[in-house]
């Protein structure tokens, strides 16, 4: 794919099994001028809340490209319920922005209304299963869409924990309905942490639940004695292990709309241009794979 | 968890974690170090100059002891950090610094300009329609991308010069120079900081505080009141009004 390529499609609510990036502030003149060849943009919901040039941007922007919505803050694993307020801003995004696609995470970051400002790990239990799905059942039914969860990155994990994280997640989907944005690099990243097997996790999601792929980079913090904890700070190029992981992915849910996430250290826009075209590479790949099944 | 990322203690928290070769602490740390670097962030880019005027470690520290203190109410960060003007003004380390918690206080007004929901201005036609006699009691709702500052230094010169990075204009500058009254406001073309006169400002003040007009002339009786308010229903610096001789509601 050129850097200048036509947009796609004005395919305005539907997102396309294809590459997609993380639309950050720094671009978004850029994309405006240079219609970069990305099949679509995902943007953070928190950041297109309130009014000025960030939702002028956008507004401009999805005349162009199919745009998605990616939450960090409703905080869906909270035992203290929902932030209603929180709910309703998000209400009003999807509203002015239609997006093709809606998610958040299985974490949590409010506690004693305070917004703690990253993803937290939650139990594995079943009581924190019945709170996510009281939750997710909450937003689906409020802003009338179906949600994709996210799998988080963690770096560390409850001793009370009785359900396999990636259980837990089919499990959110058979009781709500939602559907699972896989991030590919999330599992890569835990499975590392946590010494868990990422083909099984990968292998424990329905293919037909999985309505959205992220692949991203991550950090490595080395720990004296030679020990290493992976970080998932979205800050460098997607690492061979995760392309490798995502391929696999590939071949076990077919082409899924798939997102380049970079968020700290944000590169020019044509490294991402870069990293998507590698993933639509592997994404026709699968395409045509699929075709084949379906001639045979 | 919370007690563990806001004040590091690890004591409630620790004993429920897997551990091994990497124990609960420095597994802790990893969430600590993004709760303090996200709110931190959200801090320098709504105090840009403050970060610039006292250089990067020392905000580190400064925001440090705010974050312990204060966290947010929201998941909107654009919204966090209101009160740390207030905190910068009795923040020991920094009262070398007396114009501080000013240009903090204008970096929060130009915030709140540049994320404030979007509201259509008015329609003047109502206004004109009002009779003469409820025109006395008429309140106005301000736009919520409007502040107003005023300051003890010449808090938008040492603001601007600062974000130009211009030593020139910085040196020029006499921090402990008259006060200044400041607008802030998000305008079709951008966020604008302009300077008013006092009376101007107290008139201004009034109306946005929602004192009914006949009481905010009365704040300002040596002004041309009628040119000022028409410059402000012009701009779009009000979008509402109630005419009743009550402090009502603005929806």
């Amino acid at each position: 794919m050129g850097l200048h390529a036509s947009p796609l499609r004005k395919a305005r609510g539907s997102t396309p099994a294809k590459a997609g990036i993380g639309l950050r502030f720094r671009h978004h003149q850029e994309v405006l001028e240079s219609h970069p060849a990305a099949a679509w943009f995902e943007v953070h919901t928190e950041n297109y809340m309130g009014g000025g040039s960030a939702p002028a941007y956008l507004d401009e922007i999805r005349r162009d490209y199919p745009v998605s919505l990616h939450g960090t803050g409703l905080s869906l694993g909270s035992a203290e319920g929902l932030d209603t307020a929180h709910l309703e801003r998000v209400r009003r995004t999807v509203e002015r922005f239609d997006p093709g696609l809606l998610s958040e995470h299985l974490s949590w970051s409010v506690a004693g209304g305070i917004y703690l400002a990253d993803l937290l790990p939650l139990p594995m239990t079943e009581e924190a299963l019945e709170i996510v799905c009281r939750h997710v059942d909450q937003v689906q039914s409020h802003l009338k869409r179906r949600l994709l969860i996210e799998n988080p990155s963690t770096y560390l994990q409850f001793r009370h924990s009785t359900i396999p994280e990636w259980e837990f997640l089919a499990a959110t989907v058979k009781r709500t309905g939602c559907g699972i944005l896989c991030d590919v690099n999330n599992i890569y990243v835990s499975a590392c942490n946590h010494g868990w097997d990422a083909s099984a996790y990968l292998a424990a999601l329905r293919p037909e639940a999985v309505g959205e792929i992220h692949v991203a980079g991550h950090a490595e913090r080395r720990l004296d004695g030679g020990r290493v904890l992976r970080i998932d700070d979205h800050g460098s190029r997607v690492a061979p292990e995760v392309w490798t992981l995502f391929a696999e992915a590939l071949a076990r849910f077919g082409p899924v709309p798939t997102l380049i996430e970079w968020d700290t250290d944000v590169p020019p826009l044509e490294v991402l241009v870069d990293e998507a075209a590698r993933a639509e590479v592997m994404l026709e790949e699968a395409q045509r794979e699929r075709a084949f099944a379906f001639a045979a | 968890m919370r007690t563990s990322l806001v004040t590091h203690d690890d004591g409630g928290v620790s004993a429920h974690l897997v551990d091994g070769a990497i124990n609960a602490t420095e597994r802790l740390d990893i969430y600590r170090n993004t709760f303090a670097g996200a709110l931190t962030t959200a801090l320098r880019l709504s105090y840009p100059a403050v970060y610039r005027l006292v250089g990067t470690e020392f905000f580190k520290g400064a925001t440090g002891f705010f974050i312990e203190s204060f966290q947010p109410k929201s998941a909107c960060l654009d919204d966090y950090g209101e009160e740390f003007p207030a905190f910068l003004s009795d923040f020991e380390p920094a009262a070398s610094l007396a114009y501080l918690s000013d240009i903090a206080r204008l970096e929060w007004a130009v915030n709140r300009a540049l994320h404030a929901p979007d509201m259509e201005p008015l329609d003047t036609q109502r206004l004109v329609a009002l009779a003469e006699v409820e025109r006395a009691h008429v309140r106005f709702a301000p736009h919520p991308s409007l502040s107003l500052v005023r300051a003890d230094h010449p808090a938008d010169l040492i603001w601007r010069a600062v974000l130009e990075k211009d030593d020139a204009a910085l040196s020029a500058i006499y921090p402990s120079a008259d006060p200044v009254w400041l607008l802030a406001e998000r305008l079709p073309t951008g966020v604008e900081v302009r300077r008013m006169s006092e009376s101007a400002w107290r008139f201004t003040s009034a109306l946005c505080d929602g004192k009914a007009l006949a009481a905010a002339l009365d704040e300002a009786p040596d002004l041309d009141a009628p040119a000022l308010l028409a410059e402000h229903l012009a701009v779009g610096r009000f979008i509402d009004f109630s005419s009743n001789d009550t402090t009502e509601n603005f929806p």
